[in-house]
C-alpha cells in the first residue's frame, strides 16, 4: 500500500513538472485567427464542418508529440537542428519564412484583440497598443514559470466558449452525431472552409514552439511519457473546444442564417439568440485567444532567431543576457502592432498571405521532422516507430495537400 | 587567409586535369596547432576521397593535388570542419550561449622551398559578414558600406579561445567567460593564435621533450621567440639554443641583454658555443644604418584596388617598391604581401585576404650577416625591422645589404 502511494504520488509530481508546453501550444492553435475561422465556418456551415473535429485532433497530437520527444531527447529545438544539420543558407531561407508568416498571423491576433476590445466599447488607439506594451512587458521582467501561470489564465478563458454554447441551447445530440457522421455533401467550397481550419490548428509555428518551449522548461527522457500524455491531452482538450464554439455559432447563426466574417461580428450576431451574456462571453474568449496568439506565437519568432544564430534567449534569463531574444520579441509584436492599427488595411488579404506563406512551409517543417526523428544520432533509441511514421507521413501528406488546396481556393475565390 | 565558406564545393582536380569532385569538408586536428591535414572530396555515386593535405599542390579558383595522390581514413583526433566545428553553437566556460559559428578562418602559408601548403585553422567567424558570406554577397554589402565611407569586417575569435578537445562531444567551448571574450579583427587572427601557444607552450614546457621544443619555437614568429627567451631559466635556455638553427639561435641571443646571454652561453655545450661565438663575433655590423624608411604600409582592410591607387599617388619618389606592409590599428606589423600577391587580387580585396601574416623580420640588434641569409633562405628581397612592441621602424633591403657587404672587401 504505502509503496502504491510512494509511486503514486512520484508520478503525480512528474506529471504536473511536465504539464505546460503541450496544453499551451494546443491552445494557443486556436488563437483569434483560429476562432476566426472557426465562426466563420460554422456560421457558413454549421455542425456539418464537425466532421474534421476528430481528423484535426489526430494530426495535431501526431505531429506535436514528434516535436516534443525530439526537443527532449536532443535538447535541441527545431531551429537548433535546423541550423546544425543544414547549414546558414537554409537557416536564413527558413528564418525569413517564419519570421513572415508569424508575423501575419500575430496581425490577426492583435486584430482579434482589437476586435474584441471594441466590443466591450475599449477601442482603439489606445487600449490594444497599452495591452501589448503591458504583454511585452510582463514576458521580459516575468520568468519561465510566471508566464506559464499567465498563460494557463489565458487558456482559462476559453472555458467561455463552453458557457456560450450551453446559452445557445443547441441541439446536442445531434451535434455529437456531426463528429462522427457527415452531414450533407462535401462540395469544393466546404473542403475549402475544412482547409481554413485545419490550416489554423496545425502550424508552422506550432512546431517550432512546441520544441523550444519544451527545451526552456528543460524536461528530460524520464518525462516523455508523462509529456506525451499531455501533449495528447492537450489536442483533445482544445479540439474539445473547438466543438463547443462551432457548436455556439452553428446552434445560433447558421440555423438562422446569418453570414459572418469575423468572431467578433460572431460574438455580437448570436447575442439575439443566446443572450448578450453569451454575446460577452464570446467576446472574452476572442480577447484571451488574442493576447495568448500574441504571446506565443511572438515568442516563436523570438525562440527560433535565438537558435538559428546561437544566441542567449530563454524566458529564465534577463533582458540583459537575452538581448536579443527579447528584441526579436518587440520587433515582431510592434511591427505587427503598427499594421494592425493601421487604417485601411486588409485583414483578408493578410490572412491570404499567411495561409499561403504556411502552406509553403508546413511540408518543408514535416521533411525536417521526419529526418530528424528517423536520425538514430540525435534521437538515440527514441526514433520514430513504424506506425509514427506511418501517421507523420500521412499527417504530412494530407496538410500538404490541404495546405495546396487551401491556397488554391483563395486565388480562385471558392 | 581563406574561408570555409569559399572553399566548400570548389571543384577538385589533378595535376593532369582528371576531376576527382567537390571539396564537401576539411579534416584538421584537433589540437592547439590546429593543421589541416586531409580534404574530403564528393566524387558523386557515393565516392568520397579523403586525401591528405600533402597532396594539396594549389587552391585557385580550382583545387588542385597531385597526381598520385593517395587516400586515408581519418585517425584519432581528428576532426571534420563542417561537421564538428561549422554551424555549432559557441558557449563560454560557464554554459551561456554566445553565438555559433558562422564561418571558419583558414590561414594557407607556403613552407618550403618545393612550395607545399599548410593550412591552418586560425579562428571561426562569429559576425554577420560570416552569415552574408554564404550567400556571396558579403563584398556587396561591404562595398555598399564604403560608399558610405565606412569599412565593416567581420569579427573572430580566435582558435586559441576555443577548447579543441571539447570538440569530439560536439560543442564548441570556450576558454573564458563571455565578458572576457576579445571578438578579434582578421588581420589579429593569426598573431593571437602564437599568443596563446606560447601561454601553452610555457605551460607544457617540462613535458616537452627538448627537441620538439626547439621545433616549435623554430617555427614561431621572431618577436614570440624572444620573449619566451626571456622567460627561460639560463639552463633551459642554453639547452635549447644547442638545439636551434644557429643562425636563429644568434638573432635571438642578440635581443637579449649582455648579461643575460653570457648566462646563456654559460651553460651550452662547448662544441656549439664554439660555432655560437664564432657567428657573434662576425656579428659586429648593426643593422641600424642600413635601414630606409622608403616604405608603404596599408590598413588591413584597405582594398586591393585602393592600395594599387595610393601606390601610383604616394610612391613616384620611391627608388624601389616590392612589398605593402599591414599595419593595424596599435600600429603593429601584421601582415606583409608582394606586388604580385596585389596584382593578383581582385579590386575589392582587402589586404587581410591576401597577405601572409607571419612575416619575417629583422630587429635592430639582428646582424648584417645573419639578414643576409633570412633573405636568402626565405628568397625575400626586403625584411622590415620592428622593435619590442611589433612596430615597424624600417625596411632593410638586399641592394643595401650588399652594398655594405661589398664595401667590407674594398
Amino acid at each position: 500500500m504505502r509503496d502504491w502511494i510512494k509511486k503514486w504520488r512520484k508520478r503525480i509530481i512528474l506529471a504536473l513538472a511536465i504539464v505546460g508546453p503541450g496544453l499551451i501550444t494546443a491552445f494557443a492553435d486556436n488563437d483569434a485567427a483560429g476562432i476566426a475561422t472557426y465562426s466563420v465556418a460554422a456560421a457558413t456551415f454549421g455542425y456539418q464542418i464537425l466532421i474534421i473535429i476528430l481528423p484535426i485532433t489526430v494530426l495535431l497530437a501526431v505531429t506535436q508529440e514528434i516535436g516534443a520527444r525530439i526537443a527532449i531527447v536532443a535538447e535541441k529545438g527545431f531551429a537548433d537542428l535546423i541550423r546544425e544539420r543544414h547549414g546558414v543558407r537554409v537557416a536564413i531561407s527558413m528564418y525569413g519564412l517564419l519570421f513572415f508568416v508569424n508575423l501575419a498571423v500575430v496581425v490577426q491576433d492583435v486584430s482579434g484583440m482589437k476586435a474584441a476590445l471594441a466590443l466591450f466599447g475599449l477601442n482603439p488607439p489606445i487600449f490594444p497598443p497599452a495591452i501589448i506594451v503591458a504583454l511585452y512587458l510582463f514576458v521580459v521582467i516575468a520568468r519561465y514559470n510566471m508566464i506559464e501561470r499567465f498563460l494557463f489564465v489565458l487558456i482559462a478563458f476559453y472555458v467561455t466558449y463552453i458557457a456560450s454554447a450551453w446559452l445557445a441551447n443547441p441541439n446536442w445530440q445531434e451535434a455529437a452525431g456531426a463528429l462522427i457522421l457527415p452531414k450533407g455533401p462535401i462540395t469544393p467550397r466546404f473542403l475549402y472552409v475544412a482547409i481554413a481550419v485545419l490550416g489554423t490548428t496545425v502550424t508552422a509555428w506550432g512546431q517550432f514552439f512546441i520544441n523550444s518551449y519544451v527545451k526552456d522548461k528543460r524536461l528530460t527522457t524520464e518525462h516523455l511519457k508523462y509529456n506525451r500524455a499531455e501533449i495528447y491531452t492537450g489536442a483533445v482538450l482544445t479540439n474539445t473546444l473547438c466543438f463547443f464554439i462551432i457548436v455556439a455559432v452553428g446552434a445560433t447563426l447558421f440555423a438562422n442564417r446569418i453570414a459572418v466574417t469575423d468572431a467578433a461580428q460572431a460574438a455580437l450576431a448570436i447575442r439575439p439568440f443566446a443572450g448578450d451574456f453569451a454575446g460577452l462571453l464570446f467576446g472574452m474568449g476572442l480577447l484571451g485567444a488574442g493576447m495568448l496568439g500574441c504571446v506565443v506565437v511572438a515568442l516563436t519568432t523570438a525562440y527560433a532567431f535565438s537558435e538559428f544564430f546561437g544566441y542567449s534567449g530563454s524566458l529564465d534569463e534577463n533582458f540583459r543576457k537575452s538581448r536579443l531574444f527579447y528584441a526579436t520579441l518587440l520587433v515582431q509584436l510592434g511591427v505587427a502592432m503598427g499594421i494592425a492599427l493601421m487604417p485601411g488595411v486588409s485583414l483578408f488579404t493578410i490572412t491570404l498571405i499567411a495561409n499561403f506563406v504556411n502552406g509553403m512551409i508546413l511540408p518543408i517543417i514535416f521533411y525536417f521532422l521526419y529526418q530528424f526523428a528517423n536520425n538514430a544520432t540525435i534521437m538515440g533509441s527514441y526514433v520514430n516507430n513504424k506506425v509514427q511514421n506511418a501517421l507523420l507521413i500521412g499527417s504530412a501528406l494530407i496538410i500538404t495537400l490541404a495546405s495546396l488546396v487551401g491556397v488554391a481556393g483563395q486565388l480562385l475565390g471558392w | 587567409m581563406l574561408y570555409f565558406s569559399q572553399l566548400q564545393g570548389k571543384r577538385v582536380a589533378t595535376e593532369n586535369r582528371t576531376r576527382l569532385g567537390r571539396l564537401t569538408d576539411l579534416v584538421f586536428l584537433a589540437a592547439t596547432q590546429p593543421m589541416v591535414t586531409k580534404l574530403v572530396v564528393d566524387g558523386g555515386r557515393n565516392h568520397r576521397y579523403i586525401i591528405p593535405i600533402l597532396y594539396l599542390k594549389k587552391i585557385n579558383s580550382k583545387i588542385t593535388v597531385a597526381d598520385g595522390f593517395g587516400i586515408e581514413s581519418l585517425s584519432e583526433n581528428e576532426l571534420y570542419i563542417r561537421k564538428n566545428i561549422l554551424d555549432q553553437q559557441i558557449i563560454d566556460i560557464k554554459g551561456n550561449k554566445v553565438v555559433r559559428v558562422n564561418d571558419v578562418a583558414i590561414q594557407d602559408k607556403i613552407v618550403s622551398l618545393a612550395g607545399a601548403l599548410t593550412l591552418m585553422i586560425a579562428g571561426v567567424d562569429v559576425g554577420i559578414i560570416g552569415i552574408l558570406r554564404w550567400f556571396g554577397i558579403d563584398e556587396t554589402f561591404g562595398r555598399l558600406f564604403r560608399l558610405l565611407g565606412k569599412t565593416v569586417t567581420s569579427r573572430f575569435l580566435s582558435w586559441a579561445d576555443i577548447q579543441p578537445l571539447a570538440l569530439a562531444r560536439g560543442t564548441v567551448v570556450l576558454k573564458k567567460e563571455e565578458k572576457k571574450l576579445s571578438r578579434l579583427l582578421p588581420e589579429d587572427l593569426a598573431d593571437h593564435l602564437e599568443t596563446m601557444s606560447i601561454r601553452n607552450i610555457t605551460r607544457v614546457l617540462d613535458l616537452m621533450e627538448e627537441k620538439l621544443a626547439a621545433e616549435v619555437i623554430e617555427s614561431l614568429n621572431v618577436t614570440y621567440q624572444q620573449n619566451l627567451f626571456k622567460l627561460f631559466t639560463p639552463e633551459r635556455a642554453g639547452k635549447l639554443i644547442a638545439r636551434m638553427d644557429p643562425d636563429e639561435a644568434v638573432d635571438i641571443l642578440l635581443t637579449l641583454t649582455e648579461k643575460r646571454r653570457d648566462a646563456i652561453l654559460k651553460t651550452v655545450p662547448p662544441q656549439k658555443l664554439l660555432e655560437l661565438s664564432s657567428l657573434l663575433s662576425l656579428a659586429k655590423t648593426p643593422i641600424g644604418g642600413l635601414i630606409t624608411s622608403e616604405f608603404f604600409t596599408a590598413s588591413p582592410e584597405e582594398t586591393a584596388l585602393a592600395i594599387r591607387r595610393r601606390i601610383g599617388r604616394e610612391t613616384g619618389e620611391f627608388s624601389a617598391l616590392s612589398y605593402i606592409f599591414a599595419i593595424n590599428r596599435e600600429g603593429q606589423l601584421v601582415g606583409a604581401a608582394n606586388l604580385h600577391e596585389l596584382l593578383l587580387a581582385a579590386a575589392d580585396t582587402p589586404l587581410y585576404r591576401f597577405m601572409t601574416p607571419s612575416v619575417v623580420v629583422l630587429h635592430l640588434t639582428t646582424p648584417v650577416e645573419i639578414a643576409i641569409k633570412r633573405m636568402l633562405k626565405y628568397k625575400i628581397e626586403a625584411l622590415p625591422v620592428i622593435d619590442d612592441k611589433k612596430n615597424m621602424l624600417g625596411l632593410v633591403t638586399f641592394d643595401d645589404l650588399a652594398e655594405s657587404m661589398l664595401e667590407k672587401f674594398v
